[in-house]
């Protein structure tokens, strides 16, 4: 018995209609989520050799949706569906990514007997999966092609579940009972047209909102993935599981509640938010165009936009140095597309006649929920500027002819690989992820706890070093070591302890390999665990235990976490990655690349450690390239390329993997 | 609601009070088919409801707040983990379901739905076997000894609540039922009236809450009750947009009616 999993991995081959169970067991050494669709995506997309893995809408490209052995099973939000193959909207190229939603998709894909959905192949007409239980067909989707996907999920919801009546009555489906819905993945109409900015959509509020997925069920032919079950999970320790429940809800508040079973740490206020349609509303959507708060999350989630490079506003704005006269230095968090189009239309650039052409775009009605609609609209059906706008930020600017510019004045603040801005700096660990990944990490795990209990509006309640000696503790293997916390940036003590030494590979290295192995495969929300100044990684740890109970230490399930950030190193050096790719937009080595919130930092310096404010901060370009080459030694991969070598990944028991890379040279010396 | 909807909701409701009232077997209309067993057949020739003996009010009740309720499901699964030792919504004695993923709009997108230990409780007394029972041990709660349910479904057929509250187990083919957590294996508290419920201590925001005094029987307004706290202060992410902080849950309008108004018990 293999407590937490389901046992099955649904295979989905979309030219040939073949319909495959894969046993679980045999992935289970990548945990789940991203680290079993990573592997995935390895079998199936790469190891055949018949694709060079850039094109994200070839019919050869893999997207898995899996859960973790966490879902649906009474741990609190660890039901998120992790995503993952290789993503139109990253630039230069498509890049292999991950992203991933929140929600009941994974865990009722858990109930009806699944670990997971991987789709390969393209539908020879539009179609959307059936899956019940261990029923599972492809269904005909030519009455949704075309449908938002409020309408979609309707017109499936009337199909699955009949006219049975919503909180009525238990609904019979297959051998068993549930009062449940089905839970349904789609795309809308922006998806439809292999947009690279289209979203996944979950339900009436919930997106994957970054890479641009939704354009790869678009280019499949898929409109939308249905799934209703009603079987349960075997945990290892169910007792042990209600235990912590209890315990993680006296004492571990940050930010998120804890309080699902479900994926759905946020829903508490979603509830009762102002939206049109209510239910269930991912936060972050809600600032898609921040005037218009939810009510314009209903328009991005309809048509199935992602709400993350294409934004208009952000969550909150910050007084930049070097922003455009025209914003009187304040620039959003996040500013997307439809802030860019306002910036170049204010500059006289773009508009109705000038030499970006705004039709059909109502540039004098930006601020409406109408522009909203019709930005949408234009992009979906790739009309005038919308043909542009569906290409992405990246490829629109460039074809503009303003890349270069507006990334050299920082304008466009697309740190790298076309992900916005987000928090990139001063906290370098996450902005280091966005190189080495294809984009923003989102991964908020040192955002809070390094402040110092800091947090939003607050100053530090601890000292600097009280907050380093604890956190370093608890970051195994490298806990002997509290200068990977310090973010010195300036002088020789930034090579030496700081931001760009050989101490900060280990922070960036136990990032990486916490997130992969508890937030992309145990899926736990990265809003709400690690709470690193508090209960973790204890609390992770001891619900995995109790759901699976096969004797992993902490440290094992650390290098559970590198193997699957190993997994992923190797399919995007096999898409061609290289160290000279590893590259930040030149406004992050400038004055003002810093956003100005949350900006209290532990530093060592001169043999002290202290709290410093630094909204100053900005990076040097060979400070960036020691960095790279002190933590490509630390992985164990090869300095001059960034690849893996054979002993790196032998050890990690990935010989096969080696052995391709090699064929391919591609494996690190 | 469309009025076409608003009608035909009505029709039903009063069918099912007529199917109720008008006949002791309250095999209800919609309730799960499954080919009687022998045995089973045999129980319908029981004595009705209405020839029952009055029973001894259970000294504990859950009641709730659907308004507070994230849907979020905890409770749900801390009841099949704690009773079953296994993650299954589909075997939890208490349902919460969220209208997901259609789009009804606060507060009609959560329906609560928990076993009432009715006064005048159905299932024990339309049982042929006695398998269901008031427990006089553990303060009259309405239980199921499974060792002597025969799996004939006439709980689940009696129950006047909708969706039913007895819970069918489809591999043991037999009924289960809030037991208030008296006998849960995997329950590391004491349960029962007199302890604590798993459903109650998983929930984050405390939206479920034990009492000893029979709610109002007549309708779901005895036991959806408002248990909100004043509202929190939303800040940060994840917590709601900034000034964006939720009504007054005592002001929103009530959660839709699923149970028909005279239930019966």
């Amino acid at each position: 018995m293999s407590y937490g999993y389901a046992g099955k991995i649904l295979k989905i081959n979309l030219t040939t209609k073949e319909i495959t169970p894969l046993d679980t067991a045999l992935y289970e050494e990548f945990g789940g989520g991203v680290g079993i669709g990573a592997a995935l995506f390895w079998e199936l997309a790469v190891v055949p050799g018949d694709w060079d893995l850039q094109d994200a809408f070839d019919p050869r490209n893999v997207i898995s949706l899996m859960s973790g052995p966490l879902a649906a099973t009474g741990v609190p939000g660890a039901g998120r569906t992790s995503i993952c193959g290789i993503a139109p909207e990253t630039y230069p190229t498509p890049l292999f990514h991950r992203t991933s939603l929140g929600g009941r998709f994974a865990s009722m894909l858990k109930l009806a007997g699944w670990d997971g959905v991987v789709v390969q192949g393209k539908a020879d007409g539009p179609v959307w999966i059936n899956i019940v239980n261990d029923k599972v067909t492809i269904e005909d989707a030519k009455r949704l092609w075309g449908l938002n996907t409020y309408e979609t999920q309707g017109q499936i919801l009337n199909t699955v579940s009949g006219r049975t009546r919503f909180g009525e009555e238990w609904n019979k489906v297959g051998n068993g009972y549930t009062t449940a819905r089905p839970q349904i993945v789609c795309i809308g109409p922006v998806g439809e047209s292999m947009s690279r900015v289209a979203a996944l959509i979950h339900g009436s509020g919930i997106s994957a909102r970054t890479g641009g997925f939704g354009g790869v069920f678009g280019s499949k032919n898929l409109k939308a993935i249905s799934v209703i079950g009603t079987g349960g999970i075997k945990t290892a320790d169910p007792k042990a599981i209600v235990d912590l429940r209890m315990e993680h809800l006296q004492n571990g508040r940050r930010g998120a509640q804890p309080g699902a079973a479900c994926c759905m740490p946020c829903v508490n206020p979603d509830r009762r938010r102002d939206s049109y349609y209510g239910g269930e509303s991912m936060c972050a959507d809600q600032y898609w165009s921040r005037e218009h708060g939810m009510k314009a999350a209903d328009v991005a989630i309809k048509w199935g936009i992602c709400t993350w490079a294409t934004k208009f506003g952000g969550a909150m704005d910050a007084n930049m140095p070097n922003a455009p006269a025209l914003f009187k230095g304040k620039v959003p968090m996040e500013p997307g597309m439809g802030w860019y189009i306002k910036y170049l239309y204010e500059l006289g650039i773009l508009g109705p006649g000038k030499k970006i052409d705004s039709y059909p775009l109502p540039m004098d009605q930006w601020d409406t929920l109408t522009y909203r609609e019709i930005f949408c609209d234009a992009i979906a059906r790739k009309i005038g500027i919308g043909a542009d706008l569906a290409e992405g930020i990246m490829r629109a600017a460039k074809k503009w002819g303003r890349l270069d510019e507006d990334l050299n004045s920082g304008a466009l603040r697309l740190p790298a690989y076309g992900a916005s801005w987000h928090h990139t700096l001063p906290g370098v660990d996450w902005a280091y992820s966005y190189i080495l990944m294809s984009g923003d990490p989102i991964w908020h795990g040192f955002f809070t706890s390094l402040s110092g209990g800091g947090g939003f509006g607050g100053g530090p309640q601890q000292t600097a070093e009280q907050v380093v000696t604890k956190i370093s503790a608890k970051m195994v293997p490298f806990s002997d070591d509290p200068l990977m916390l310090s973010n010195c940036w300036k002088g020789e003590e930034a090579r030496k302890t700081g931001i760009y030494s050989e101490h900060k590979a280990k922070m960036v290295a136990w990032a990486r390999r916490f997130a992969g192995f508890y937030n992309e495969a145990m899926s736990f929300c990265e809003m709400m665990l690690p709470s690193l100044e508090s209960i973790s990684p204890d609390i992770e740890y001891r619900y995995y235990r109790a759901v699976r109970g096969d004797g992993k230490t902490f440290a094992d399930t650390m290098e559970v976490g590198r193997k699957i950030w190993n997994m992923e190193r190797a399919i995007r050096v096999m898409a061609g990655r290289h160290r000279d790719h590893e590259q930040f937009a030149p406004f992050m080595y400038m004055p003002g690349a810093t956003f100005k919130i949350m900006t209290t930092r532990p530093v060592y310096q001169d043999g002290q450690w202290s709290f410093e404010n630094q909204e100053d901060l900005y990076l040097d370009r060979d400070g960036v390239e020691l960095f790279k080459t002190n933590y490509y030694k630390l992985e164990g991969w090869d300095q001059k390329t960034g690849w893996p070598t054979r002993k790196t990944l032998e050890g990690l028991g990935m010989k096969k993997v080696a052995d391709l890379l090699a064929s391919k040279n591609k494996l690190g010396a | 609601m469309a009025e076409s909807e608003k009608a035909e909701s009505k029709n039903k409701k009063v069918l099912r009070r007529e199917f109720l009232t008008g006949s002791g077997a309250a095999i209800a209309a919609g309730a799960l088919a499954i080919t009687a067993t022998d045995s089973a057949a045999a129980a319908f020739a029981q004595p009705a409801a209405s020839d029952a003996k009055p029973v001894a009010a259970s000294t504990g009740y859950l009641v709730y707040d659907s308004r507070l309720c994230l849907g979020c499901q905890s409770c749900m699964f801390a009841c099949s983990l704690t009773h079953e030792g296994e993650a299954n919504p589909s075997l939890s004695r208490i349902q919460i379901i969220r209208d997901s993923p259609s789009f009804t709009k606060y507060p009609f997108d959560v329906v609560m739905s928990l076993c009432r230990q009715c006064v005048s409780p159905l299932c024990v007394q339309n049982c042929p076997t006695g398998a269901c029972y008031v427990d006089a041990a553990n303060g009259n709660i309405r239980r199921i000894d499974q060792s002597k349910c025969i799996g004939c479904q006439r709980c689940i057929q009696s129950c006047p609540q909708r969706p039913h509250r007895t819970v069918w187990d489809p591999v043991k083919r037999k009924s289960t039922k809030c037991d208030l957590c008296a006998d849960a294996p995997f329950w590391s508290q004491k349960g029962g009236p007199t302890g604590k419920q798993a459903c109650i201590e998983s929930c984050p925001v405390k939206a479920i809450k034990l009492v000893a005094t029979p709610p109002n029987q007549t309708d779901i307004a005895g036991y959806d009750i408002n248990l909100a706290p004043p509202p929190p202060k939303m800040g940060g992410f994840g917590m709601g947009a900034p000034g964006a902080a939720p009504k007054a849950p005592a002001a929103a309008p009530k959660a839709p009616q699923t149970a028909p108004k005279t239930g019966g018990n």
